[in-house]
């Protein structure tokens, strides 16, 4: 099946030429970029869409798409004549937010977008876009306010009520703004941007190993898969083998990393649903996993122990044995406290039917992740794009059909089962029999990882001296965060919130960047 | 629910005696980084000084007169000049990292001929830790978070403070929701240009006397985004500041340290100088 990328994008007028490894890289022109991408999109998934923009080139374009059953990638690039292009959200759905990020990130225009309001700037005047480019000189930006209000709900008895940026306990900056009638959410809409840090702007003309600090600072819940993706990013624009023993420590990190992620968000949800010792059960395993990363890696947040090429937390011997004792402690302890949550019958009660994202839904907005599986999904880059040592060991993917808040519990503790056991392959000596081909190095890459909340896409550009010249990070919550309003939409009452956000689980750190 | 009542019961007490010394450090991981200035050379300062990605170290000069500043506040715990230099930098074990005075983060050693790498003695700095050593707070205190522009890891320790590990509320600490009942105002976060107003009206909804506590690498210094075209920061620039914790992110420790330390009720522990001295 390893055929079906490139007989679709032949099939769509493309002329794909092997890239990197586990790449097809497709160069066009504007109208068959618009026609391809629009076609391969209805069948196969829009992973990412974005813009490049330097200074005395043309503007660019690059999607990158991709199908079931072939580990490949495609990567198509077009150069723009002009500053517009025709948008492609009327046919794409995904694409929209995508579009808008370029339209406000680079200033160019997607002619005939439906809904074009800039998604992460709020007062930033539009004619110096902050990925344009030129740099952002020095020195104040005057002030402009940009955000449009988004059409609300009016009616008799609806009212608004806006929660955020500052929330009420220690949570990230969003703002939600919610029309409610009486008791039903009639919508929410979420304005994100708080925390836009320009990190991938920051990055530009770094030596790739310092870049690689800030895709740990991407987001700190997610600090070891973007930074993974984006290693791999560099090694295969470099040309870098990593050792197996190299790739089994990655894989073990990276799974701590997913088991931590999804206690701390089960906690979440025990506590939104006034749970209080499930909420503390899972604190504890949540805690514990982060002392063990410390005594592992000397970082809670696994921050670190990654090094272009390899992994500086070398596990030794005791070390694996450690990882593969706490992982059987850990898997009892979870068990229980499933088999208890399972038989709450308040909990069931408050997650059945929350916060429907049909499998449809799902679909057309191209979602990833723990998201994307419980509306039925079957996508998952750990089996369908294997990197790291995930080929040496077995795991199901779980998948729930109905899309409730329910199913994205299951789930989370499905794969929180899933993690631990494979912590204890990989403890037991699950190793890659040989590093992945890293290529001849091209200095363009693509770079991937499943971080806790789905798949992490990073796309880097290295000049000769391994700078970085144009780094795009593609976090899951930036597919994730899409879908958002339009679950919370399906019939919700307004108690259903915490656990509508809870069940997401989407940071907005890694959608502001 | 009996079943929950059981399992809660079958765990026990899992509280941390933090600040009980019994208690400090069981969080798992350093908060920062230490300058062991009696085995630098100043060719290994001016090598980490290269190595450090943040200007947390910097050194100028040469062989034979030259100086090095390390400071903890820009520090976000990397760990590179730790491997590349390890008879120069360690790890600082005690989490209790937090100060009162920004230049307490910061050590400088220089060196010329015939003299080897010296500290400088933090002199001035006491007489302005004393005076704003007095707090008006010494009992319970309500705590106003703002994520001024964080990448959520502060956040996530800061999660960890209300869990039965650290338990905030054991030592009369709270977070309240509204800034209108806060004593304390914990920010996180470079403040990127999106929070800075967000951040202000928090700050200006406070009743007087109030407090503000800078929490992790960002909010001291900015972090790996100080200077960025989004980064207003540090958070000095915008509110005045009592209590800086350093760290990326500062562990559950570290930042319970900072707010007892703003309260009167912790010391500070920082000892720049005498780390060199340690394991």
């Amino acid at each position: 099946m390893t055929g079906a990328l490139a007989a679709m994008a032949a099939g769509a007028g493309l002329r794909p030429e092997p890239g990197p490894p586990a790449e097809l890289r497709a160069r066009c022109d504007g109208p068959t970029f618009h026609a391809a991408v629009g076609r391969l999109a209805q069948t196969g998934i829009l992973a990412d869409l974005f813009a490049t923009t330097r200074p005395d080139q043309p503007a660019r374009l690059t999607a990158v798409l991709h199908t079931a059953h072939d580990p490949r990638w495609l990567v198509v690039e077009t150069e723009l004549a002009g500053r517009d292009f025709p948008s492609l959200t009327p046919t794409v759905h995904a694409a929209s937010w995508y579009e808008r990020e370029i339209q406000e990130m680079h200033g160019l225009e997607a002619e005939g977008h439906p809904a074009p309001a800039p998604l992460r700037l709020h007062d930033w005047p539009a004619d110096r876009p902050p990925m344009g480019a030129r740099p952002t000189p020095p020195g104040a930006v005057p002030h402009v306010p940009r955000w449009e209000a988004p059409p609300t709900v009016e009616g008799q008895g609806v009212f608004q009520l806006p929660l955020g940026p500052v929330r009420s306990g220690p949570q990230e900056s969003a703002r939600f703004l919610f029309s409610s009638g009486g008791e039903d959410l009639v919508a929410v809409t979420p304005r994100l941007g708080y925390k836009f840090r320009a990190v991938e702007r920051m990055a530009e003309g770094l030596p790739a190993d310092r870049a690689l600090l800030l895709a740990e600072r991407v987001a700190g819940t997610s600090a070891f898969a973007n930074a993974l993706a984006f290693a791999r990013a560099a090694e295969r624009a470099l040309g870098l083998a990593v050792a197996p023993q190299a790739e089994r420590a990655r894989t073990a990190l990276a799974e701590l990393e997913r088991l931590r992620h999804h206690t701390h968000a089960l906690g979440r949800l025990a506590e939104a649903t006034g749970l209080g010792v499930a909420a503390a059960q899972y604190a504890l395993l949540t805690e514990e996993s982060l002392r063990l990363a410390a005594e592992l890696t000397g970082h809670r947040y696994l921050r670190g122990s990654l090094v272009l090429g390899g992994c500086r937390a070398g596990l030794d011997g005791p070390a694996w044995g450690r990882l593969g004792q706490r992982a059987t402690a850990w898997a009892r302890r979870a068990s229980r406290i499933r088999s208890i949550l399972d038989a709450t019958a308040t909990f069931r009660d408050r997650l059945d039917t929350t916060a429907i994202l049909e499998p449809a839904a799902a679909a057309a907005h191209h979602l990833v992740g723990p998201v994307a599986r419980a509306s039925g999904l079957d996508r998952d880059c750990r089996r369908d794009h294997p990197f790291a040592a995930y080929a040496a060991v077995a795991f199901p993917v779980p998948t729930a059909g109905t899309g409730d808040a329910a199913a994205r519990a299951t789930i989370l503790l499905d794969e929180m089962d899933q993690a631990l056991a494979i912590l204890d392959q990989l403890a037991a000596g699950a190793v890659p029999p040989a590093p992945w081909d890293p290529g001849r190095g091209r200095g363009a890459a693509l770079g991937w990882a499943e971080a806790p909340a789905g798949e992490a896409l990073h796309a880097l550009e290295l000049d000769l001296d391994g700078r970085v010249v144009r780094w795009r990070a593609r976090p899951p919550a930036v597919v994730n965060w899409h879908p958002f309003a339009q679950a919370c939409a399906s019939g919700n009452n307004l108690t259903d919130y915490p656990v509508i956000e809870a069940s997401f689980a989407l940071a907005p750190a890694e959608f502001d960047r | 629910m009996s079943r929950w009542i059981a399992l809660g019961l079958a765990t026990g007490v899992r509280t941390t005696r933090f600040p009980d010394p019994a208690g400090v450090g069981d969080d798992g991981a350093p908060s920062a980084v230490a300058c062991r200035w009696r085995a630098l050379t100043p060719e290994v300062a001016l090598a980490a000084a290269d190595t450090c990605p943040t200007r947390a170290i910097t050194a100028t000069g040469s062989a034979t007169r030259g100086r090095l500043c390390l400071d903890v506040g820009a520090c976000i715990a990397c760990g590179r000049c730790v491997s590349r230099f390890p008879e120069a930098f360690s790890w600082a074990a005690d989490p209790r990292v937090a100060v009162r005075a920004r230049d307490r983060l910061t050590l400088d050693v220089r060196w010329g001929p015939g003299q080897p790498p010296t500290p400088a003695e933090p002199t001035e700095l006491a007489e302005q830790v004393r005076r704003r050593g007095r707090s008006l707070f010494r009992r319970s205190l309500h705590i106003r978070h703002v994520d001024a522009g964080s990448c959520n890891g502060c956040e996530a320790e800061l999660q960890m403070l209300t869990t039965p590990y650290v338990d905030l509320s054991r030592l009369g600490l709270f977070f309240t929701p509204t800034p209108r009942h806060a004593d304390v105002l914990l920010v996180t976060g470079v403040v990127t240009r999106n929070m800075e107003a967000a951040l202000r009206s928090t700050y200006e909804a406070m009743p007087g006397p109030k407090l503000v506590v800078a929490s992790g690498a960002c909010a001291v210094e900015g972090g790996c985004f100080a200077g960025g075209p989004m980064t207003q920061g540090p958070l000095d620039r915008l509110l005045p500041v009592d209590v800086y914790v350093p760290g990326c992110p500062p562990t559950p420790q570290a930042v319970l340290h900072g707010l007892l330390l703003a309260i009167d009720r912790a010391a500070e522990h920082l000892d720049l100088v005498g780390a060199a001295d340690g394991p």
